[in-house]
């Protein structure tokens, strides 16, 4: 009832994930006998590596304008290989922190004897969402750098917007015929 | 000569981690894995007699056993998940339950073929109906694996062999009957060769693995193991949603 590629697919994602478990089995023991009883689910441990004040100039066009106003092709070249390292570098933290919370989130609930199935489906779904979100801004500043990005961030919000727009007209027109319908009767 | 040399290889290495086995009081350990070489010993021995002597019930024989292991692999795979997951109960409830999706989905899909092809269930051979049970216990193992992974459970040398070397050998199994299947005959012998290799394999970790005791590495004791799981999930859910806006605001921004 299963193709060879379907095979092959199941076959090599059990591979990796044993892999994955038999190198990172060790590292795991190794890890219990030095890690230090650090507290878990610390509000106060902040996302942020980076100062807002860095982080909101990333993707903000202003520098690039001004660097693009003074017409050296040197100076270009090196602010975009600067700042497309500095953005790599933030995605990077980013993720690391995300990947911290959920961390010591399962750190916790692995035990927890009233877990709630759906809830945790949620938070995992959620954490998968952001972790495909990081790998795609990842991506994208690797190749389009990052004041493109903030473009294509843009360019997706407008997107999503005319989107729900559309599907709400959508709505609206496919209601009209009961309406007309519930008048008549 | 190649078949009959992995075939005694087979055989030699079962009875040495038997033996090691019972040295090293592993058996009580893990009874279900150990009683599932025994039976593979048991059956390689009467399938060898009945290959000498009454060959023409070989098939019969040889199938029996199969799907006898089959079904004690499925076993392994529950002693796996419940002494991995012994310590963990918030684990345990989440691989119970992504189990039970992936038998109603595997049933579902199973129905659905049925339905669109109601000669499949008479025509398949008992090739086809071994990968199809071999393909569902590998993507329970991989499920059960992914969980392990997500959750940072901690194994012992012992259990991760047994689960390393018996989750390999599903794999392979699935590719190799796949090809076995699929392909034409002049290449069917090498598939044949892969698909007993492929046991050997699954012993020769075995073997490394579980040669003696190990015990299980405990996990850190946190004074967080009675918090409701209601109230930490909410401030998990509370964090990833300030990363996503703290995202969405510096890329925006």
């Amino acid at each position: 009832m299963i193709g060879i590629p379907t095979a092959v697919l199941l076959g090599s994602a059990l591979f990796l994930l044993l892999l994955l478990l038999a190198t990172r089995g060790s590292a795991a023991a190794r890890e219990i006998s030095s890690r230090l009883d650090v507290p878990l689910l610390d509000d106060e441990a902040g996302l942020d590596p980076c100062p807002r004040e860095f982080v909101a100039r990333i993707f903000a066009p202003d520098d690039w304008e001004f660097v693009r106003g003074t017409k050296s092709r040197e100076l270009q070249k090196l602010f975009r290989r600067e700042r497309r390292l500095v953005a790599l570098v933030w995605v990077h933290q980013t993720s690391t922190a995300i990947r911290r919370i959920m961390r010591e989130h399962t750190e916790i609930t692995r035990r927890s004897h009233d877990l709630r199935f759906t809830t945790e489906t949620k938070l995992v779904l959620l954490y998968g969402e952001l972790m495909v979100i990081c790998g795609m801004l990842f991506l994208a500043i690797q190749s389009a750098g990052p004041q493109r990005v903030r473009g294509l961030a843009v360019y997706a919000d407008a997107l999503s917007q005319r989107l729900a727009q559309a599907q709400h007209d959508f709505k609206t027109v496919a209601a009209r015929p009961e309406l007309h319908g519930a008048g008549s009767a | 000569m190649l078949s009959q040399s992995i075939w005694w290889a087979c055989i030699t290495l079962e009875i040495l981690l038997l033996a090691r086995a019972v040295r090293g009081k592993l058996s009580f350990r893990y009874p279900v894995f150990y009683c599932y070489i025994f039976l593979v010993v048991f059956q390689d021995l009467i399938s060898f007699l009945v290959y000498q002597w009454k060959p023409k019930s070989y098939p019969y024989v040889y199938w029996t056993g199969e799907f006898l292991c089959v079904l004690i692999g499925c076993a392994i795979v529950f002693e796996v998940y419940h002494v991995g997951l012994v310590s963990y109960p918030g684990t345990a409830t989440m691989a119970r339950n992504i189990l039970v999706v992936l038998f109603i989905l595997a049933a579902a899909k199973g129905l659905k073929a049925a339905a669109h092809d109601p000669q499949w269930w008479l025509e398949a051979n008992a090739l086809e109906l071994d990968r199809a049970l071999r393909a569902m216990q590998a993507i329970c193992i991989a499920a059960l694996v992914a969980l392990f992974l997500f959750y940072s459970i901690p194994f012992g040398k012992n259990l991760r062999g047994i689960l390393l070397g018996y989750g390999f050998f599903i794999g392979l199994r699935v590719i190799t009957l796949t090809f076995f299947i699929a392909t034409s005959n002049a290449s069917r012998e090498f598939w044949g060769y892969t698909y007993s290799a492929s046991y050997l394999l699954a012993l020769g970790v075995w073997c490394v693995h579980l040669w003696c005791y190990k015990a299980s590495p405990a996990a850190r004791q946190t004074i967080h193991l009675e918090q409701d799981y209601q109230r930490v999930a909410a401030a998990t859910q509370r964090r990833l949603h300030d990363a996503r806006s703290y995202v969405a605001r510096a890329v925006g921004s």
